[in-house]
């Protein structure tokens, strides 16, 4: 086991993603000390002062039209609660400070660096990530494009370019080239598929759809 | 991240009492403070989260001008309206911070207490003058970015960029304190290393901003913000100028305010008596910009490129008039 851990997991069928999800699970029930209801969603509406933490608390988020409940730190980020603990890894973690977009969802509909604000904080409002777009089956028409217009290459900033462009297209349907380009300048292509990335928005554009 | 407890206070006694003389700093969105904490330039056992309290997520405005509540997006003070007629220079700053990721989640009390960018004061490994050790590690160090006025005791300069405008349309910062709520004019409130070499901002213990009010009385259509950076979008300024001209009216009422060159925004009383309409106006306003300037050994460009900046929004603010 010691000689070869990642080849005898892969042969038994677990993948990375899985082990460190079930790993994570185990030290998660290990550190909990408690536990609260359903309170928290409660307490951010009423106007009562509210010491949340820093032990874990349950903690429910509306992701991608769905309630999804899990517990962890307040000082847990929006980003690092969806990969970890809700187990959402379209965001990705990259630079982790708010300076790549490569975790960048929808709050209400507004782009924001999941990695730099907390989980709490994004509770009573509306998540989207790369997840709610658009499906292996069925793609939102940016995603065919992003297809159809060679709009990647390692894919890592994908899914926060995709979230961005959505929001782009969703704010102005008809953006210019110099709109498109400052709507994604908070998300970094270290491959640079720039080039693709505009025209694949500005495809979309022309046709109409999202 | 390290783990901390969150209080989300919703009055001024609560958010004074919860914050413990300086130990739990107060967060709004945390773009920052996170940040910080990541870097472990910041441990708070807990952190004292305002975004409960009342009163301070709205833009209102009264006869005294348009309140800009301190937990008010950036996004929205570049979208409104009335703040584009009336303080276009204000949205234009604004809409010239960060991205739109962090325009959407920054407020304005976070952008104006925001730490420096230097990157000494944001690695655990330089204790500095402004983090428990002494001295300067840019002085004699990697200081490209750093001030090139009163730059003596420490370097960094002031991130805000909200702050040149508001000490340029001399607004008003609400304050809410032990003795309850008073206001400083932005000029006392960004301060440099000589006043406190600790802060950026004259809150005293357990102090937060309320609101930021943009006073009727400095309206002017006569405005120019020319800034330069390393890329086209999404960079800290190098340097900025701002310029208002005939502010409410008055013949001759200017300010020349210069941003990312000192520890706080920098008013030239100097140039504004040059802009008098004269032909060679420019020239004489970019003349003079260097006075005073003392560059560190990788700054020096700042004085040239400052100069640019100057002729290009007199320019600017000349077309306007015209116009």
């Amino acid at each position: 086991m010691e000689d070869q851990p990642l080849d005898s997991a892969e042969k038994e069928g677990v993948s990375r993603r899985l082990f460190l999800q079930g790993a994570g699970a185990a030290a998660a029930a290990a550190g909990i000390s408690r536990i609260p209801g359903e309170v928290l969603a409660e307490e951010a509406r009423s106007r009562e002062i509210t010491e949340l933490g820093p032990e874990a608390e349950k903690i429910t988020l509306k992701v991608n039209g769905s309630d999804k409940s899990a517990a962890a730190p307040p000082s847990t980020t929006l980003l690092d609660f969806l990969r970890n603990d809700l187990g959402v890894t379209g965001p990705k973690r990259v630079c982790d400070r708010g300076s790549c977009g490569a975790c960048t969802v929808l709050l209400d509909g507004r782009v924001v660096d999941s990695c730099s604000m907390l989980a709490v904080d994004a509770v009573g409002k509306e998540v989207t990530t790369v997840e709610g777009i658009g499906t292996p089956d069925n793609l939102s028409q940016l995603q065919k494009a992003f297809i159809e217009k060679d709009a990647l290459q390692c894919g890592f900033c994908t899914p926060g370019m995709v979230v961005a462009c959505t929001a782009i297209l969703n704010e102005n349907p008809k953006p210019t080239r110099d709109q498109i380009r400052d709507g994604l300048c908070g998300n970094l292509c270290r491959c640079g598929t720039y080039q693709n990335i505009v025209e694949a928005v500005e495809s979309v554009s022309r046709t109409g759809g999202k | 991240m390290r783990p901390f407890k969150l209080i989300r206070p919703t009055t001024a006694k609560e958010a004074m009492e919860a914050q413990k003389g300086n130990a739990a700093p107060y967060m709004a969105a945390g773009t920052d403070l996170l940040n910080r904490i990541k870097e472990h330039v910041a441990s708070p056992d807990s952190v004292v989260d305002l975004k409960q309290m009342p009163g301070m997520g709205t833009i209102e405005s009264d006869g005294r001008g348009i309140w800009l509540g301190a937990l008010v997006k950036l996004t929205d003070v570049a979208d409104h309206e009335e703040i584009q007629r009336r303080f276009p220079a204000v949205s234009t700053t604004v809409r010239n911070a960060a991205t739109p990721q962090i325009r959407n989640m920054a407020t304005v009390g976070g952008n104006m207490c925001q730490k420096p960018r230097c990157w000494y004061l944001r690695h655990e490994g330089y204790p500095c003058i402004k983090n428990g050790g002494t001295g300067c590690w840019a002085k004699d160090g990697e200081n490209e970015f750093h001030a090139i006025y009163d730059n003596q005791i420490c370097s960094a300069t002031q991130p805000s960029n909200l702050a040149p405008v508001l000490v340029a349309h001399d607004a008003i910062i609400e304050i809410e304190g032990k003795d309850g709520v008073k206001e400083l004019t932005a000029d006392e409130f960004f301060i440099g290393p000589s006043e406190d070499p600790l802060r950026e901002v004259k809150l005293d213990q357990g102090e937060f901003v309320r609101r930021v009010l943009l006073p009727a009385s400095t309206e002017t259509s006569l405005w120019a913000y020319e800034e330069a950076r390393e890329k086209q979008s999404f960079d800290w300024a190098q340097a900025s100028v701002t310029i208002l001209l005939d502010r409410g009216g008055r013949k001759g009422d200017h300010r020349v305010i210069f941003g990312a060159v000192s520890p706080a925004p920098l008013r030239r009383e100097d140039i504004e008596k040059k802009l008098d309409g004269s032909d060679d106006e420019a020239t004489q306003a970019s003349l003079i910009v260097g006075v005073g300037a003392n560059p560190l050994s990788h700054n020096a460009y700042k004085v040239p490129m400052l100069q640019g900046l100057m002729r290009r929004a007199v320019r600017t603010v000349r077309s306007r008039e015209e116009g």
